[in-house]
């Protein structure tokens, strides 16, 4: 499991990376960086933590071409970077990041992609965490609605107790990017399960139908691909409190995908799919026997809604059957249908009657 | 080109000149507005040209279009040129007489054969306008000028005078004018832009006259200026006689009916090209006709057997009868390095490769193909190639898709030479336009008009296989050009990031900045080859210097080759290194091992050129590690310039023994003149003091 570091534990690390540099220079040789290969083919199912982590497969950045030699001497530049913040107390968002990078001369970052792939990179091969990094992602964390009690840590360094319930507007609690214990406590809940779900629009529905109450449930907004912070509050919400995880998504492979990385890991973030997975989380819908069985409104897959299912089949997190038949039925159906399309039986059918029967099947309602 | 002039001399006499243009005007060149604009600037501007050329002098020419009436397009075209002038005398019947000058039995390469010529252009303004043409014309030898009105009398189909007289011609700055001829016409007309434009066509001719001055002042009163490149004129065409297998019926019986020969025999050694005397008996022999009959006595199945006999279906022992080839010296090629100025003055871009294939003979013509082909620069990427098709050196504007030189074009698949393409057929696509130029005493046209060259297959195959060796030369630049960027990549990554990681990395270690030799070396791992071509002011010679670096861990040992304009006459001078020919144009040198770290360099100038003519050297190597920046010797590229050079050789052999004098050589066709223009050099390592020891 991974944890926080202290700031003298990770200049440490971060050092260990500039040495490698370093030395393969004394010796005559191309620097290098060493990391995993960062791709499917390198993700494995570890037994004791339950989740899928980078297997063994190494690649070696050297700087044999400019690209990749650019590559280090940014790293580098992070590095110093993240010293000085370490230094003076700071933090800076990613995209700050980027932003400064444009005084780095010869090691500017080419674009916000670039610098936020470094990042991963440099949590990979160092062990530490963005947080320990100081670095801030820009996206925000989800919105959660339900009857539960939590602690949070504001901005004047006070504890704040908030009901997502009694204590939020319609729009929710806002999860914050920072989630650990030095910043949010969990305290309380009467519910029964976690559902977490995709969109927006069926997100407010199932709040304006008093799903939550009505079921005893805490309702998670996703957000699509959801960000660390969401998946990392689930996870936390789901062992410390021993709540199942339910998710409500689209009927098409990217919320496959979404799936995959909340319970399994995703593949970009594997080093700390331990600290970000619940391996507990169970798929609800749509699945691709719920467009048959409820005759839902469809569309065809494009050629790369086949390209994505088609990749699902060879990635190890789907490797089991019950997946096997679901993207294999999806693609002899040539059909996808999104959440919201259960509209064409009623506003109140999503709650009256495929929820349930849904919740039903697992032994939720 | 007969048919025309027969044409119009037959129906002379019956019909009303106005009548006649007015059925004819679609061939002559004035079947609409815009056309007729460009008809008349292209015959005064033929002339002008062929004046010139005739009598050695660097033309410039100077061409200006006004508006008079836009309501009604009336235009105002001015053509003047510093031409030998003509005489007064003479100045009625170059305007004003249809068929001046024609010779039929004379066969040369030359731009009249299209059209009818200037005087076309006095009829048309006199049937659009009714006005005459002016001319002003100053010859050297006398102080002032002729003046005089040209026109047409359509009732009696004859040419008018009016206003003749004599005045002091002065240039714009005061001077008094040397010589030169200057045409002033009023005419029913329209100027346009675009493609087929006056301006295109001047575009298109001072391409292929790169020893032309061209001013154009359209009527916005914008002046355009494509300067001289040259000060070469074009080789003097030889006539050349018939040769018996490009021979018409109608044209041999002409040339019997016109015979003052003594006898048959006399006739055919005397007025055709190709016919020896073994040949002579032979041909009397297949068409049984005696050779001692006399001229008088030849008639009609006469001239049909002789004829027959000429196109070998008259057999002699079961064979045709053996002709020589005609003579290729007739032809006045533009000569690569000159296509190459043309195109580069006229079209911003980053390469340009030339080529003149050996003249060949189709039908008992003498032909010759040069292509050119310019790439990069400032051209639109996603369009289909600009095709410039020219025959004898006049452009070619209309009915491109028609023309076997487009169809040359369109039969090679040009995806392998790095140009878009969909299916490998029809006009490539990209940032490029292809040059096509046929030289022939008789160019073949589709029709009349003679906008578009019809179907030969020798000249078809000539065409395609000039563009075959383009499309390689374009091939090995956008390579080079891919390697060139790599190696830039890598002297940006061993000067400037390498030395930035070893710094940065020992400050955040606190350590000291290590040495960056031995991994420069392994991240460089390979022969780099750098050349320069420069002109050489003080000397007035081309510097050449090709520089070898080792960035590898091994010795390496080298066969480095060089391009070099031989064929247009250079000589290498001050080449240290010695080596050997390799092939023509192509020099060799065999290099002792290259040591780790080690740098060699050849140096050689070349004399005999003017500046601007050569102004890239390829490399070339042969040995078994890669060197960026050369390219690895092509062993077929070689044999097919031995090839070309052996049949340069046959064909001057050929040529030899004929009546006529060999006064240029012809140019045998490799390597293809490549130029690259402006393109970025890779920076030496500087700084690297480490490997080099500072003397670099």
């Amino acid at each position: 499991m991974s944890r926080m570091h202290t700031p003298e534990e990770t200049k440490a690390a971060m050092h260990e990376v500039v040495a490698e540099m370093y030395d393969r220079i004394v010796k005559g040789e191309p620097p290098t960086m060493t990391l995993p290969v960062r791709t499917k083919n390198n993700i494995a199912f570890d037994k004791k933590l339950g989740v899928y982590k980078y297997g063994k497969k190494q690649s070696i950045r050297d700087a044999t071409s400019l690209g990749s030699a650019k590559q280090l001497l940014r790293a580098l530049h992070v590095v110093e970077f993240i010293e000085e913040m370490l230094d003076a107390g700071k933090s800076s968002t990613l995209r700050e990041m980027y932003y400064i990078s444009e005084g780095w001369g010869m090691g500017k970052f080419g674009s916000q992609n670039d610098s936020n792939n470094l990042a991963e990179d440099l949590e990979i091969v160092t062990k530490c965490l963005r947080e320990d990094f100081k670095l801030r992602p820009e996206e925000d964390g989800a919105r959660m609605i339900g009857n539960l009690t939590l602690r949070e840590r504001n901005r004047r360094g006070e504890w704040m107790r908030i009901n997502a319930r009694d204590d939020v507007g319609d729009s929710g609690y806002g999860v914050p990017y920072n989630v650990e214990l030095e910043k949010i406590e969990l305290l309380e809940h009467d519910i029964d399960f976690i559902m977490a779900i995709e969109t927006g629009g069926m997100f407010d529905r199932l709040i304006e139908n008093g799903f939550d109450e009505d079921y005893r449930c805490g309702l998670l907004h996703l957000k699509g691909q959801p960000a660390r912070s969401t998946r990392r509050i689930m996870k936390r919400m789901s062992e410390e409190w021993d709540l199942p995880v339910v998710v409500f998504l689209d009927g098409d492979p990217w919320s496959f995908r979404i799936f995959a990385s909340i319970a399994y890991g995703a593949i970009k973030t594997a080093h700390i799919s331990e600290y970000l997975a619940t391996p507990s989380a169970t798929y609800l819908g749509i699945t691709a026997d719920d467009i048959v069985a409820y005759d839902l409104p469809s569309d065809d897959l494009s050629k790369k809604d086949i390209e994505a299912l088609n990749a699902e089949l060879s990635d190890p997190r789907f490797a089991d059957s019950w997946w096997q038949d679901q993207i294999n039925m999806m693609l002899e159906l040539d059909k996808k249908a999104e959440q919201q399309s259960l509209a064409k039986y009623g506003l109140d059918f999503v709650t009256e009657t495929y929820l349930p029967e849904k919740l039903a099947e697992l032994g939720l309602a | 080109m007969s048919g025309i002039a027969q044409k119009l001399a037959s129906n002379q006499k019956q019909v009303a000149i106005s009548e006649f243009f007015e059925k004819n005007k679609h061939f002559l060149g004035f079947d609409s507005l815009a056309r007729s604009l460009i008809t008349a600037v292209k015959e005064a501007v033929d002339n002008a040209l062929d004046a010139c050329e005739e009598a050695r002098i660097l033309p410039s020419i100077r061409i200006e279009i006004n508006k008079i009436d836009p309501k009604k397009d009336i235009v105002q075209l001015i053509v003047e040129d510093n031409g030998p002038g003509i005489p007064q005398k003479s100045i009625e019947k170059v305007f004003g007489q249809l068929l001046f000058g024609s010779r039929f039995h004379a066969i040369r390469q030359s731009r009249g054969q299209q059209g009818i010529g200037i005087t076309g252009v006095v009829m048309y303004c006199q049937l659009t306008t009714g006005r005459t043409t002016h001319v002003r014309s100053k010859i050297a030898t006398e102080p002032t000028a002729a003046v005089v009105d040209i026109g047409l009398d359509t009732r009696k189909n004859k040419a008018t005078k009016a206003n003749a007289g004599r005045e002091i011609w002065y240039n714009e700055d005061g001077s008094s004018k040397e010589h030169g001829t200057e045409v002033t016409a009023q005419m029913k007309a329209k100027y346009q832009k675009g493609r087929q434009s006056v301006w295109q066509y001047l575009r298109m001719t001072s391409i292929v006259n790169p020893h032309a001055e061209i001013i154009f002042v359209d009527p916005e009163g914008e002046r355009h200026h494509w300067t001289r490149v040259t000060e070469r004129l074009p080789t003097k065409v030889e006539s050349i006689k018939p040769h018996p297998h490009g021979i018409e019926l109608g044209q041999l019986q002409r040339m019997v009916s016109e015979s003052n020969d003594l006898n048959l025999n006399h006739f055919l050694l005397n007025n055709f090209s190709g016919v020896t005397n073994r040949a002579r008996k032979e041909l009397c022999q297949a068409a049984e006709l005696e050779g001692t009959r006399k001229m008088r006595a030849i008639k009609g199945d006469d001239i049909r057997n002789l004829l027959e006999a000429f196109q070998g279906e008259r057999l002699v022992n079961g064979q045709p009868a053996k002709l020589l080839k005609p003579p290729t010296n007739c032809l006045s090629p533009i000569e690569e390095i000159l296509i190459k100025k043309g195109l580069s003055k006229t079209i911003d871009s980053r390469f340009v490769t030339t080529l003149t294939r050996v003249p060949n003979v189709t039908q008992g013509n003498p032909f010759q193909v040069e292509v050119g082909l310019i790439f990069g620069g400032s051209m639109a990427g996603d369009k289909p190639v600009e095709i410039l098709r020219f025959a004898n050196r006049v452009p070619l504007m209309y009915q491109q898709g028609g023309c076997l030189l487009t169809k040359a074009i369109e039969s090679v698949d040009w995806r392998q030479y790095g140009l878009d393409q969909a299916g490998g057929k029809g006009v490539p696509k990209g940032p490029a336009a292809i040059l096509v130029h046929l030289a022939s005493t008789n160019v073949q046209f589709t029709s009349e008009a003679k906008e578009a060259l019809a179907d030969n297959g020798e000249v078809m195959e000539e065409a395609r296989k000039a563009m075959l060796e383009m499309g390689r030369g374009l091939r090995k630049h956008l390579e080079k050009k891919k390697k060139m960027a790599k190696t830039k990549e890598k002297f940006e990554l061993i000067n400037d990031i390498l030395p930035a990681i070893a710094e940065k990395s020992a400050q955040l270690l606190n350590r000291p900045v290590p040495e960056l030799s031995g991994s420069i070396t392994k991240i460089m791992s390979a022969v780099i080859s750098e050349s320069t071509t420069v002109w050489n002011k003080a000397t007035k010679q081309t510097d050449v210097d090709i520089v070898l670096f080792n960035y590898t861990s091994r010795a390496r040992a080298y066969t480095i080759l060089a391009t070099w304009p031989e064929k247009s006459g250079a000589t290498m001078e001050n080449n240290d290194t010695g080596g050997r020919k390799e092939a023509l144009g192509v020099w060799a040198w065999k290099l002792d091992a290259l040591q780790p770290g080690e740098r060699k360099s050849i140096t050689f100038s070349l004399s005999g050129l003017e500046r601007g003519d050569w102004t890239e050297t390829e490399v070339l190597f042969r040995g078994s590690q890669d060197v960026i920046g050369a390219t690895k010797m092509d062993e077929k590229f070689l044999q097919e310039i031995r090839r070309q050079e052996q049949l340069f050789k046959e064909s001057e052999d050929e040529n030899t023994p004929s009546e006529q004098t060999l006064d240029q050589a012809p140019v045998a066709s490799a390597p293809p003149v490549v130029e690259e223009v402006a393109e970025p050099a890779v920076a030496p390592p500087e700084g690297q003091r480490t490997l080099f020891g500072g003397d670099v």
